[in-house]
């Protein structure tokens, strides 16, 4: 449930939805890059690991979240670090 | 050997007296120790809800330490805790190099804030002489 809120908010805040060009939606959100980044990536901080996995427990590509090509491999590690310690889930329903 | 500093993060079973836990932990710093390398950090973060089910396992005891080392100790560390039944499981990763880059990054960042700040500065008080 407060799982599904924050989701919402992140939502909100990537501008994700639909955006519609004529009458067509348009497939995906425009890149639109995070502004903040740190410098380390820590892998035990799953609250800031949680703004880049959707409700189904994927990883966010990086058409959507915007982020480096660098930081986005630094993250899917510190991400998948995190799953092994069941920190995070491989799968979410 | 060059130094290096690990993190390493195990998993307790939670059905395990508190007391035993604390033994095992200090079981844990002694192999470090005995090693040769010293334990930077010991941080007991206690217990969790597991994202998903070890063992049959909805909960765990967390604990992190961090190591300051030359990777020796890491190889028995990590054959010990496979062996233990206590330890659901564990993780290690090494740190140092990481945040090596990071505090490199950082320093970049705040060189790059100075320099443009300064260049700010300049700039006004070219303007401003030439107002007055």
């Amino acid at each position: 449930m407060a799982e599904k809120e924050m989701e919402n908010l992140n939502a909100g805040k990537l501008n994700v939805g639909e955006d519609v060009i004529g009458d067509r939606p348009r497939r995906y959100q425009r890149r639109r890059p995070r502004n903040v980044m740190p410098d380390y990536v820590d892998w035990k901080d799953v609250d800031f690991l949680r703004n880049f996995i959707p409700e189904r427990g994927k990883i966010m590509p990086r058409r959507i979240s915007g982020i480096s090509a660098k930081d986005q491999r630094r993250l899917a590690k510190a991400i998948k670090r995190a799953r092994t310690m069941a920190m995070l889930p491989f799968v979410a329903d | 050997m060059a130094n290096r500093t690990y993190e390493v993060m195990y998993i307790i079973d939670p059905d395990i007296p508190q007391e035993t836990i604390g033994k095992l932990n200090e079981a844990v710093g002694k192999v470090i120790e005995k090693e040769g390398a010293t334990v930077v950090r010991m941080d007991d973060v206690g217990r969790k809800r597991l994202a998903y089910p070890i063992q049959k396992k909805n909960e765990g005891y967390y604990v992190l330490f961090e190591i300051d080392g030359s990777g020796k100790e890491i190889a028995e560390l990590e054959r010990r805790m496979r062996v233990n039944d206590m330890i659901l499981r564990y993780i290690t990763v090494r740190v140092d190099e990481d945040r090596k880059t990071a505090d490199k990054l950082r320093a970049k960042r705040e060189t790059k804030a100075t320099k443009r700040a300064k260049f700010r500065e300049s700039g006004e008080t070219a303007e401003a002489s030439a107002e007055a």
